[in-house]
């Protein structure tokens, strides 16, 4: 004998059954599609005409503490990539965007800050050029000051699916530039 | 009706209960994470995300990466928030970390707690989300928010339970 519950049960157990396999089939083509797409090795982008900017900022928000002013990191750059392979039937929006990595003074201290970023939902905005563009954000360090050290910028993007895995990468260009110091009033 | 069919029928419900909760369990120990499925409950990072999609967390990874959408929380807040690593500093004891939700115009430090500059990658993340499913956390959105949904789901058990036991 059926009755109303065993029927509901049956039929939510074979619904979640077929769904998870679906869902887990998809999932393995995209990243297996996105591997043979040659994301993890696209070598043409360019970061060019780097110009970093040091200013100093008295706000909590912007890392100063205690009323005591915090050096601020902000860059201009030129920028061209295309990622239109990283668009396929799976792709929801990338995410895509510039980091700085840089040691620290400490030893072993590593950092990695992102100046800009961009949320990409359509294949055709998928290729960027930019000339002289602005950094979206200041950064500060976790330690007092960037002055006297260099970082190397890195394109990198994340992909947000319809269903599926969350799947991360860079571009195989970095681009190096040294941090500006502030300008002591004389 | 007797009682030993009642009993039974008192068993089945606690094996199904208990089932659920063991699995639960289970997957909160492989995944390292107490809350190891998330429902998104803001639109701070749309388009992203919007309310109700799920998450699936893993906090196994030794260290976050810029770019990562990471879930944390913050002492005193009962909310966990779902938000991408903006900025990360790492020695070989710990890491530091800053977010922003991708539809905020500011980073996340007007939400950690007074005085808190970073989040700490070992202590204060739930997770790295690794995996999306989309809109089906929607129901559990419904059962807080919405008393019509959530009683009038509540009777309809309650009456087919009555139905069902002959």
């Amino acid at each position: 004998m059926f009755n109303l519950a065993n029927r509901v049960q049956v039929l939510l157990n074979q619904t979640l059954t077929a769904v998870s396999v679906l869902t887990a089939a998809i999932a393995l083509i995209s990243v297996v599609q996105l591997y043979f797409a040659g994301v993890w090795s696209i070598d043409t982008t360019s970061i060019s005409n780097v110009k970093a900017i040091a200013l100093l900022k008295n706000l909590r928000s912007f890392g100063a503490l205690h009323g005591k002013p915090k050096e601020n990191s902000k860059i201009a750059f030129d920028l061209s990539a295309d990622l239109t392979p990283l668009f396929h039937w799976n792709t929801k929006q990338i995410f895509v965007y510039l980091t700085a990595e840089y040691e620290g003074k400490l030893a072993g201290l590593s950092s990695r800050v992102t100046y800009w970023d961009k949320i990409i939902t359509r294949r055709e905005d998928a290729t960027l050029s930019l000339k002289n563009a602005r950094a979206k954000y200041l950064v500060w360090d976790v330690e007092k000051s960037f002055r006297g050290r260099n970082a190397t910028l890195r394109l990198e993007w994340s992909i947000q699916p319809y269903v599926g895995a969350f799947v991360l990468g860079e571009t195989l260009v970095g681009e190096d530039f040294a941090f500006a110091s502030v300008k002591r009033k004389s | 009706m007797n009682l030993r069919e009642q009993l039974t029928q008192l068993l089945t419900l606690a094996y199904v209960f208990l089932s659920a909760f063991v699995a639960w369990k289970a997957l909160g120990l492989v995944t390292n994470s107490h809350s190891p499925i998330v429902v998104v409950l803001s639109g701070s990072m749309l388009p992203a995300f919007d309310r109700g999609d799920i998450l699936l967390l893993w906090n196994r990874d030794q260290q976050a990466r810029v770019g990562d959408i990471v879930v944390y929380e913050i002492a005193d807040k009962s909310i966990p928030i779902v938000h991408r690593v903006l900025r990360e500093h790492h020695s070989t004891e710990k890491q530091l970390l800053l977010t922003k939700g991708d539809n905020n115009m500011q980073d996340d430090l007007p939400l950690y707690a007074k005085g808190q500059l970073y989040l700490n990658q070992k202590t204060d993340l739930v997770g790295t989300a690794k995996f999306f499913f989309p809109k089906l956390g929607y129901v559990t959105i419904l059962l807080t928010e919405n008393q019509y949904f959530k009683f009038g789901l509540l009777g309809l058990m309650g009456i087919s339970a009555v139905l069902t036991s002959e």
